[in-house]
């Protein structure tokens, strides 16, 4: 089962009923056959813009991530789930991935256009595309290409 | 770099050897033609070009989030900050923020994300990172602006 992460933007609850909220989402998780191995508060604060869901504005709230695994098909049910509660705001869903090795490609970038490669594989391109020219001082007295 | 070693050890030994004769003429008067000999073929060898890397190339350039080795991650909010215009909340490029193609792209993901899960203003910079230090001058491109 692949690791995922669940970004929660909860509404400005009381404790008690933020603990009933989290315990319910991750109720939900568990009844989808999913495992949880972590949960993370990022706290309460002012959302950069006013939110209407629900039919209600927010302007606080509540930052919440749980790390889970679960079946891949489970995670459209998991969101359309979320999605009705009243109390969840936003809901995603991001697959954790490892960040992978990667060596800086600044120094090719910052070469002249014609040292990089990926321009001379434009200029090859051009090139290819380029039709058979002719030279007219080459003796035939007709034109040999079709105009 | 081994080879240039060995070079010049040699020629350091047959100027010993020169020296020695001019103070002992008479003990070498039985064999000058070997030492000459010897002499010839080490100058013929000195003349040639020596195979070593350019020793006057500068280290390869790196950009500042590959030098550190950071990953941008969505919930690193203080940091996409840095890379997103404080008057109108919009991305930089990587042509200001100086970045190799795979950061630039990471830190764009990153941003969407955090102003999808409300982390982050869209249309200006979180006032809490107002003061944060510069890491870029958005007036002094890397490379020239496209307009």
């Amino acid at each position: 089962m692949p690791s995922y992460e669940l970004a929660l933007v909860l509404r400005q609850l009381p404790r008690p009923e933020l603990i009933s909220v989290i315990k319910r989402t991750a109720e939900a998780i568990f009844d989808k056959g999913g495992i949880i191995r972590k949960f993370e508060n990022l706290g309460t604060r002012a959302l950069p813009y006013k939110v209407s869901e629900h039919g209600v504005i927010h302007r606080e709230a509540t930052h919440f991530t749980i790390t889970f695994d679960s079946a891949p098909t489970k995670l459209s049910d998991l969101k359309e789930e979320f999605g009705r509660d009243i109390d969840i705001i936003r809901r995603h869903i991001f697959k954790l991935e490892e960040p992978e090795e990667h060596k800086c490609t600044l120094h090719d970038e910052m070469l002249p256009p014609s040292y990089r490669k990926d321009v001379q594989e434009i200029i090859d391109i051009a090139k290819r595309k380029q039709k058979p020219k002719y030279n007219y001082n080459s003796g035939l007295d007709y034109y040999p290409f079709q105009k | 770099m081994f080879k240039l070693t060995k070079l010049v050890a040699r020629n350091a030994n047959v100027g010993n050897l020169l020296a020695t004769r001019h103070l002992l003429p008479r003990s070498f008067a039985s064999a000058p033609a070997l030492n000459e000999k010897e002499i010839t073929a080490t100058s013929q060898q000195a003349d040639e070009p020596i195979d070593i890397p350019n020793p006057f190339e500068k280290d390869p350039q790196q950009c500042i989030l590959c030098k550190h080795n950071i990953t941008p991650h969505y919930k690193n909010v203080k940091l996409l900050s840095q890379f997103q215009s404080s008057y109108t909340g919009r991305i930089y490029g990587r042509h200001i923020t100086g970045l190799c193609k795979q950061k630039q792209e990471e830190v764009e993901k990153a941003i969407l994300r955090a102003q999808h899960c409300l982390l982050m203003p869209g249309y200006h910079k979180d006032l809490e990172f107002l003061q944060d230090p510069k890491l870029f001058d958005p007036e002094k491109p890397v490379r020239p602006h496209k307009y």
